[in-house]
């Protein structure tokens, strides 16, 4: 998605000035690079951006000014995807943002930046209306959920789908990433919705929202 | 109140605060001998006459109803619960004394502040309990309640002493107006003798002599304002004695108050702490990552092109590691400076060093103080001395630590600026004050506008 538009919301000049340089270099348009909240959204009015970069701890409380704009901005523009940066990961802002709807969405660690091809692809995949959900936010609430019994009864290869699945890839990209094919990758999806009875065969922002509701239940 | 009063911290910022006596004279500088003249002839028309002139008339009925109604009560009781005879009765009537003596107490209270607006301590209540014989329990070992009893018995001397000072006021107005009483009973039948006014066996006759005893009156009248005021401030005084908390519950309060500071700054240190962190340094790494993460890509496709870019990100992370590291080690030695563990005198003179304004260090510590303290007396003169670079204007910056034999350790910081520092506005001194009041400490500020500015710090050597 060469062209694509993206504006950006980090109070760090300097993590901001690194996020428009990795942006660039792979042929997005950065239309506007801003650091508060406020100014995000003034920039997305302007720019009419296909996904949004934002921090959540921002002036000038510093403490969830970027979380409530996203929230603000999946209301008034839907079409929008919104793909939130954070030092730290919450499993409730998580459930806070996917509340819903997971499509167009995404709550990754800032860490992730250190990939730029897979921070690229998460990106990607929120302007085109997929999920991007953060490795350590699954395990989180897999580590927290009472599911022991379901999770339990998964083989170990299953548990890595199931949380590459809950971070939004398509199973193109499980298969991609586990180096499987994606035949696998379909009978292993299929196995552990039948293992934790969950209805199958969904899109892939569907499933996750599946798969999170189940961890949280 | 046991915060203000037990903080046993003082703030004499310049002349203004000099505490001043009953009368607060002229602008603070030691009252000319007219400016006290003045006030004492000015004194029966102020506001603040008339107020305690009610308060003290309104507390001879008062003060002497209070002792009769508690003596009433807690004498029988006393007799009868010795006596044996009528125990049960006897306790139930001391109750109703104590009952009966807090009542009393409210009433001085109330009256303290609706005609003075004076504070007189609040009497704790009673323990509450359930059943009988707790209830009666605590009833009777109802501390506060004995003071108020042992308040309501000094009542009688204090409702006498007002009585006197009131009368004095009566007296004085008599006799300043003899000379009208003298023209209204002119025509008194013959053989009785107009003596409006004694002083002692002396009575006023005549008609000149009417105007001796006016001149008398208004003698009286001037001095009456001052015996009034006597009588009333001592009074507070002994209430505030009496019924106000004890030595021990003042300490409690102060050190409840500190205590909770402790914890409160405690909190916000390691909340600042973790800011820094969070807007620094993870930063700072989070940015690096990035870099290397495209240069890593860069040199993976391998172009010429590519491998020049590479050179340039790894440029830029290895400028930014650099940073995150002096970032870093600045947040280290913000919690914990390195160079106090080379003792005080060596931390001071390592600040001194890097200060804008040239500073002199003398340090004599025979014993070294607790590691605690050295950390406070580190920030605190890490602060003035940024205080003093900041506001002061002064040449030369004296600092000074030094602990006497058997004393406590002191640490003194004086600039010769121009003074007028006020703590009031918000120039860390209070965040410092609270630092020292921790370890029951003091902080002292003398600044007058002209300078120069002392802020002495007070600390145990071992909390």
């Amino acid at each position: 998605m060469a062209g694509m538009r993206v504006v950006i919301a980090e109070d760090s000049a300097l993590l901001r000035e690194g996020l428009v340089r990795l942006l660039e270099d792979r042929g997005y348009e950065v239309g506007a690079a801003v650091g508060d909240a406020s100014s995000m959204l003034a920039a997305v009015a302007e720019h009419h951006p296909d996904v949004v970069v934002t921090d959540i701890r921002m002036p000038p409380t510093h403490t969830d000014e970027g979380l409530r704009a996203a929230a603000e901005l999946r209301k008034q523009h839907p079409e929008i995807g919104v793909l939130v940066l954070s030092q730290y990961i919450e499993t409730t802002y998580a459930t806070a943002l996917l509340a819903g709807n997971a499509g167009g969405v995404g709550y990754l660690l800032k860490d992730r930046v250190a990939d730029a091809a897979e921070f690229a692809g998460a990106l990607e995949r929120v302007a085109a209306g997929g999920t991007a959900l953060d490795p350590e936010v699954v395990t989180k609430l897999m580590r927290a959920s009472r599911q022991t019994g379901g999770l339990g009864g998964l083989t170990p290869r299953e548990r890595e789908v199931l949380v590459l699945m809950a971070e939004g890839r398509s199973n193109a990209a499980i298969a991609a990433a586990m180096v499987i094919s994606s035949g696998a990758v379909e009978k292993h999806v299929a196995s552990i919705f039948g293992k934790l009875g969950l209805p199958s065969s969904e899109a892939d922002n569907r499933r996750v929202l599946a798969v999170l509701q189940y961890l949280r239940a | 109140m046991p915060s203000e009063d037990t903080g046993r911290v003082r703030s004499t910022a310049g002349p203004r605060d000099e505490p001043t006596g009953s009368r607060p004279s002229a602008g603070g500088r030691p009252a000319p001998a007219g400016a006290a003249v003045r006030a004492v002839l000015r004194a029966p028309f102020t506001r603040r006459a008339w107020r305690e002139l009610l308060y003290a008339v309104a507390g001879v009925p008062l003060g002497a109803a209070g002792f009769a109604l508690t003596v009433a009560f807690l004498g029988p009781a006393t007799v009868l619960t010795i006596s044996l005879i009528g125990t049960v009765l006897g306790l139930v009537l001391v109750m109703a004394g104590l009952r009966v003596a807090r009542v009393v107490s409210a009433g001085q209270r109330a009256l303290a502040g609706a005609l003075l607006g004076e504070r007189l301590p609040q009497l704790p209540p009673a323990r509450r309990e359930t059943g009988v014989l707790p209830r009666v329990d605590a009833r009777l070992r109802d501390g506060p309640g004995w003071r108020a009893v042992a308040a309501a018995t000094l009542g009688l001397p204090i409702a006498v002493a007002k009585y006197i000072a009131v009368l004095w006021w009566a007296f004085g107005v008599f006799s300043l107006t003899s000379p009208v009483w003298w023209l209204l009973f002119r025509n008194h039948p013959a053989g009785t003798h107009l003596s409006p006014v004694h002083f002692g066996r002396l009575a006023v006759e005549t008609w000149p002599g009417t105007w001796l005893a006016a001149v008398a009156g208004a003698a009286i009248l001037l001095a009456a304002p001052w015996l009034v005021r006597g009588v009333v401030v001592s009074e507070l005084w002994l209430l505030r004695r009496i019924l106000g908390p004890g030595e021990m519950a003042a300490r409690v309060a102060t050190l409840e108050q500190s205590r909770s500071e402790v914890v409160n700054e405690a909190a916000a240190l390691v909340r600042q702490i973790e800011r820094n962190l969070h807007d620094g340094a993870q930063t700072r790494l989070a940015t690096l990552a990035l870099h290397l993460g495209m240069a890593r890509d860069k040199l993976a496709a391998g172009g010429p092109g590519e491998i020049a870019a590479a050179r340039d990100l790894v440029e830029i992370a290895h400028a930014g590691a650099k940073e995150a590291l002096v970032e870093l080690r600045n947040l280290a030695s913000g919690i914990h400076p390195p160079v106090l563990d080379n003792g005080l005198g060596r931390a001071l003179e390592n600040l001194a060093a890097g200060s804008a304004i040239p500073v002199r260090v003398t340090t004599h510590l025979p014993e070294r103080p607790s590691p605690a303290i050295e950390t406070i007396a580190y920030f605190s003169a890490a602060e003035l001395l940024a205080n003093a670079v900041k506001h002061s204007s002064a040449n030369v910056i004296e600092v000074a630590a030094t602990s006497p034999p058997g004393g406590p350790f002191v640490l003194i910081v004086t600039d010769d600026g121009r003074g007028g520092a006020d703590e009031a506005c918000g120039s860390g001194l209070s965040g410092l004050r609270h630092r020292a009041r921790t370890v029951d400490g003091t902080l002292t500020l003398t600044s007058p506008p002209g300078g120069p500015t002392t802020v002495s710090v007070e600390l145990p050597l071992h909390p």
